[in-house]
């Protein structure tokens, strides 16, 4: 397991603006997307709206429900599987019910988009998202300077926590082609400790990837790590309120996909407490 | 420790072609006929002033609700702005922005509609819309407000919309100007273009040398035509060019072959040449119908056209006088070497129109 320290201080406002400023108007390939719950901590009984969001260090704009999309939009708590109930391009995207207190894991799984993209903008891409083996593999095949088609598909879970925290609520593997599982429930931890994570890809761990979590008061201070041999990555997440860990992996598409490249996006999302007072 | 409040930067992408899911934004266009503008950005108000405030380097407020997003937006209306372009051709416009918030579909959510306005310059082509507050894919629909179907583009956050082309902007109605028009257009009609009028008017103008036939018959035609021309363009009477139009061209035959039968006017001819001068009227007002009149100054139109049919069939009649009339039609020979044959050339070529307009 392997954990990257933030390359940028916390206490370095000036720098950061000064780096902002260099970065305005800088042009990023691709988007992350991410569920945004009403509310991370409902009561029991309490009906919460699940919001899809596609943006950018946790600044995003709400995406409406669209059937046409959804391969799986569905939460699970200790009695089982249910869809998200919701109407066709609204927002919210869905909406559950909290039957019992617990931790509860919502997921949605999308259908593939076709998208095509310049040799320089995907080249941008693939260097921001960590895909250095596709990189590696476009410049074998003498690509590089091509441009790319691809296939992308969203797997995005978010932990929704009702009642009272314990440490064996567990975060649950919801079978999805990518996906990020939380090896400790983290509303049982508090700022300052450590998160362990596990990258799956098909079912089994994926090693390599880079994955990378950042905080909504503060997205520009991320935290990034590659995956172990098991797919793990370990993150010391040093500020409370909500979380996103996310993913990117890539793959040749399968044939008669119309595209070079299929990619798999996974994001979690979580609300952490404050750091517990000292001395306890 | 409270962490420190540092600047976020919304690195929305300038020329992006990677194709997002679609938001809820939604862009509407509307140009007016008094070439002013209106552009109605509908979006997520909560999400568009954490965005706004993070570009501003702050945080996004801890408590958003609808009372406090409306002098939110309005307080960043600078910081808006860099993000959006509004172009003709190929400079960049500055409008006036309002901002709105009304509550959602759903209590948790807030919908911010922003209303761009502004004048389009009076010599612009094109338009071009740039947006760059939105990470999703929107709609963009563009129309004339005389126009009932928009165009539709889908953009991504920050990409260019494809040039919209501009109407060029209306003439401001102008009476003399009007009237001036349709002087020409009338006498364009007779000449060069009305071949069969000129026809017609060369046989009223063939059959007698003398004065007061011409002017007995070009008044009984005057007037006729301008009876059927006004009752036509007002609604009063509509029959189809399909009969109006062999009509005239048998007319034109039977006055070329009454020219070779008769040499002095008839009191009959009159009254055929006012029956003929009604079809006439008819003709011109499907001609004047094509054209289109203007709504404000119809009568006006409609007046000057007749005037300018009337000088148009005057400048025939005063040619053929100058170039045979005036020296020849005292000559024994006129009516022989002049008014027959030309009237056999005349009453031939009706025919063929007779015959054509009738299998067309």
């Amino acid at each position: 397991m392997e954990s990257h320290v933030p390359s940028r201080s916390l206490s370095q406002p000036k720098l950061l603006l000064m780096l902002a400023i260099v970065m305005t108007g800088a042009s990023l390939s691709a988007h992350d997307m991410w569920i945004e719950p009403t509310t991370f901590s409902p009561e029991s009984g309490q009906i919460v709206g699940v919001r899809l969001r596609v943006g950018q260090d946790l600044l995003g704009d709400p995406i409406p429900r669209d059937a046409a999309l959804i391969n799986q939009f569905v939460f699970e708590d200790a009695a089982g599987r249910k869809p998200l109930v919701g109407r066709d391009g609204a927002d919210p995207a869905g909406f559950l019910r909290v039957a019992t207190p617990g931790l509860l894991v919502v997921g949605y799984r999308s259908n593939p988009s076709p998208v095509e993209m310049t040799a320089e903008k995907f080249n941008q891409y693939l260097k921001e998202e960590g895909l250095d083996a596709i990189a590696a593999m476009r410049a074998r095949r003498n690509e590089t300077s091509a441009k790319a088609r691809e296939i992308f598909s969203r797997c995005a879970k978010s932990l929704i926590l009702s009642g009272a925290a314990t440490a064996e609520q567990r975060d649950r593997p919801l079978g999805f082609t990518l996906e990020l599982v939380a090896e400790k429930n983290p509303y049982a931890l508090h700022a300052g400790e450590d998160l362990p994570v596990r990258l799956t890809y098909e079912n089994g761990p994926l090693a390599g990837a880079l994955v990378v979590a950042m905080n909504r008061r503060n997205p520009l201070e991320k935290l990034s790590a590659r995956s172990d041999s098991d797919g793990r990555v370990r993150f010391k997440l040093p500020a409370d309120g909500m979380w996103l860990v996310k993913a990117v992996h890539m793959v040749p598409a399968p044939a008669g996909a119309s595209a070079e490249w299929a990619s798999f996006w996974a994001s979690l999302t979580f609300d952490l407490r404050p750091a517990r007072p000292e001395g306890r | 420790m409270r962490v420190l409040a540092v600047a976020v930067v919304v690195l929305l992408t300038a020329p992006v072609i990677h194709a997002h899911e679609i938001g809820t934004t939604r862009v509407s266009v509307v140009f007016h006929e008094d070439r002013s503008y209106d552009v109605d950005v509908v979006t997520d108000a909560a999400a568009l002033v954490e965005k706004l405030a993070a570009s501003n380097g702050q945080l996004p407020p801890s408590s958003i609700s609808l009372s406090t997003l409306q002098p939110l937006l309005t307080t960043f209306d600078e910081t808006f702005r860099r993000r959006v372009k509004i172009q003709f051709d190929s400079s960049a416009d500055r409008p006036a922005i309002a901002y709105s918030v009304s509550s959602g579909v759903d209590a948790s959510s807030a919908v911010a509609t922003i209303r761009l306005s502004g004048t389009i310059p009076s010599d612009a082509r094109q338009f071009t819309w740039t947006y760059g507050w939105t990470f999703a894919s929107y709609a963009m629909t563009v129309r004339h407000s005389a126009s009932e179907s928009p165009a539709t583009e889908w953009l991504e956050g920050g990409q260019s919309s494809a040039p919209f082309a501009l109407r060029s902007p209306a003439p401001p109605i102008d009476r003399l100007g009007t009237a001036w028009r349709y002087l020409t257009l009338g006498f364009t009609h007779i000449v060069p273009m009305g071949l069969d009028h000129m026809l017609f008017v060369l046989g009223i103008y063939l059959l007698s040398g003398r004065v007061r036939s011409i002017v007995r018959q070009v008044t009984a035609f005057t007037v006729a035509h301008s009876i059927t021309l006004g009752l036509s363009m007002y609604g009063v009477i509509a029959v189809s060019p399909r009969f109006v139009e062999p009509l005239i061209a048998l007319s034109i035959m039977y006055v070329a072959i009454e020219n070779i039968l008769l040499s002095e006017l008839r009191s009959w001819r009159i009254a055929l040449v006012f029956a003929f001068g009604l079809l006439h009227g008819m003709g011109f007002a499907g001609a004047l119908k094509e054209l289109g009149l203007p709504r404000g100054e119809f009568a006006t139109a409609l007046l000057t056209f007749n005037l300018g049919v009337e000088a148009g069939q005057l400048a025939v009649i005063g040619t053929a006088f100058l170039l045979v009339g005036w020296h020849y039609s005292d000559r024994a020979w006129y009516r022989s070497r002049i008014v027959v044959p030309a009237s056999i050339l005349i009453a031939c070529t009706s025919a063929y129109w007779t015959i054509t307009r009738l299998c067309s």
